[in-house]
């Protein structure tokens, strides 16, 4: 059916298959699929990844800040497997990309530091027949909204892949007396505003190594999310996601947008 | 729930039955009870459509003891039951619109809730009918969990929705043996006998929602929900359901709609809201 080696249960190609003939199930809302249609793709199916994937343990040192190499790792290969999964289903059905893609980490009770990686997204492909794969001959994936993609398709970029870059980070403690020199004081606390940024830092310019990998010209979206997960406070992770854009056309005539006051609260 | 103010002796099932009443078979029946907004309302009418009477159907369904706590694969019975419930609340729902004399229920609430002993399955939505349009059989009556904003939109583009498709399963997930709890204590590993679970799970569900929406005759689901992972009560049983609206272009082809872009020059309530970022 597929040139692709692949790693997807039976059931799911199964399941393709059937979507191969002319059936298409999408999460997209109403006016979403509208918008799509109207940039010219049609919706070929749900495609899913996911990962339960277990993350191993880092000592941390209460006092220094560190990036950990191996929660990075953990939170970074769990998520591209499930994209990767996403993807191949994708390809399975000759997409040419994955709009609205969403990527969730939940945990459960499975296991102390057990969490499910799952990534989400609605199959697409040109109604005209002409490919719209990325770089790499893959099916390009984009967290943006169907409103989204019209707009993006209306300014002549096209989205190439979703593209992320994650960090892992443990912020050192301050120690008692860097606590009481700064008790009543109005001061910024250097350690933790270095360590914030350094973190951030490295999600961004991983996500941007990405989307060069991609040839992309821009990231556009880019959300920045901070989390601890299960790890206690002073361990975040900064997950850094947007989608990485080229552009296809160069002339482009945008409508004035017509400013409105809605009469509505 | 003091009781002072509580009015006595009210039969609220003869008042419903003769709220209903009033309604059964009386297609030029002036008077609607309705859950739409007044733009929804609004929507409707410029399609041509009315709303006829707010219905619902509900359905409880008994799973047998002990069946989520061990065993392999399948958790065959949990499905069934849920694709039951799902079935009898959808086709009451539906009878109780074609007696109000609509042709289908749009924006249908639907709540899901699946306990150990029995699987709960309730949906409230509102009726619609073509203005002034007779009564149709209830199997012809399509149920829709689409707004009556999104019906109508969907309408004008030229789809037009033709049912619920729903699909859900069960499966028992493995547990790790002592073993290799320990050994994977500190490692990066995937566990994919969870994965496996979750995966086989989720193409049986999805699967079947397809397969409903075939014998539908649709050409696709919209909307699509998901809801998937352990069931509270047995950590060890993964569960995943999908439903979504069936449609099928009523006409030759789709309507574009183009968009017109505008900006509002009303000030953003939110710009930046930290509380969403999680």
């Amino acid at each position: 059916m597929s040139e692709h080696v692949n790693d997807l249960p039976e059931a799911t190609e199964h399941r393709l298959e059937e979507l191969e003939h002319g059936l298409f199930t999408s999460d997209l809302s109403v006016n979403e699929f509208l918008l799509v249609k109207e940039a010219g793709f049609h919706p070929v199916g749900l495609v899913m990844g996911s990962s339960i994937y277990h993350t191993g343990i880092q000592t941390r040192k209460w006092s220094q800040s560190q990036e950990l190499t191996k929660l990075t790792e953990a939170m970074y290969n769990a998520r591209e497997l499930a994209m990767t999964r996403m993807e191949e289903e994708a390809a399975e059905l000759g997409a040419d990309g994955v709009v609205g893609v969403r990527l969730d980490v939940n945990y459960y009770e499975w296991g102390k530091d057990a969490a499910e990686f799952i990534a989400v997204g609605t199959a697409v492909k040109a109604e005209d027949g002409v490919s719209r794969r990325n770089k790499l001959g893959k099916p390009f994936t984009s967290d943006l909204s169907g409103q989204d993609f019209w707009t993006l398709s209306q300014t002549g970029y096209a989205p190439q892949g979703l593209v992320m870059g994650t960090c892992v980070y443990h912020i050192a403690h301050r120690g008692l007396g860097q606590t009481l020199s700064s008790t009543g004081q109005n001061v910024e606390l250097p350690n933790f505003t270095q360590a914030l940024y350094e973190a951030r830092e490295l999600a961004m310019t991983r996500m941007q190594d990405e989307s060069t990998r991609l040839g992309a010209s821009g990231v556009v979206g880019v959300r920045l999310e901070e989390k601890s997960h299960q790890w206690g406070s002073h361990t975040i992770e900064f997950l850094a996601l947007g989608t990485a854009v080229t552009k296809t056309t160069e002339t482009v005539t945008l409508a004035k947008p017509m400013t409105i006051i809605s009469l509505d609260n | 729930m003091t009781g002072a103010n509580e009015p006595t002796n009210i039969d609220v099932a003869a008042l419903v039955r003769e709220a209903l009443s009033a309604h059964t078979g009386n297609t030029t029946s002036a008077s609607t009870t309705s859950d739409l907004s007044i733009d929804e309302e609004l929507n409707l009418h410029a399609i041509g459509w009315e709303p006829v009477e707010l219905v619902s159907g509900y359905s409880v369904f008994s799973t047998p003891l002990g069946l989520w706590s061990w065993g392999q694969g399948e958790i065959v019975a949990a499905g069934e039951a849920h694709a039951s419930a799902f079935r009898n609340a959808t086709s009451r729902l539906c009878s109780e619109a074609s007696a109000a004399g609509a042709h289908g229920v749009v924006g249908v609430h639907i709540e899901r809730s699946i306990y150990s002993t029995h699987t709960e399955v309730s949906m409230i939505g509102t009726a619609v009918r073509p203005i002034g349009a007779g009564r149709v059989e209830p199997i012809r009556v399509f149920a829709s969990d689409l707004s009556a904003r999104d019906f109508s939109r969907l309408i004008i583009a030229g789809w037009e929705p033709l049912g619920l498709a729903v699909g859900a399963s069960f499966v028992y997930a493995p547990r790790r043996s002592m073993g290799a709890v320990f050994q994977q204590q500190t490692q990066n590993v995937e566990l994919t006998n969870y994965t496996e679970a979750i995966y086989s799970a989720r193409e049986l569900a999805m699967d079947r929602m397809q397969r409903s929406a075939i014998n539908l005759h649709g050409t696709g689901v919209v909307e699509v929900k998901i809801v998937e992972g352990p069931m509270t009560f047995a950590s060890h049983a993964v569960g995943f359901a999908a439903w979504g609206t069936v449609v099928r272009l009523a006409g030759a082809t789709h309507r574009l709609q183009h968009p017109t872009m505008v900006v509002s020059l009303d000030d953003a309530e939110v710009l930046f809201d930290a509380a969403n970022l999680e």
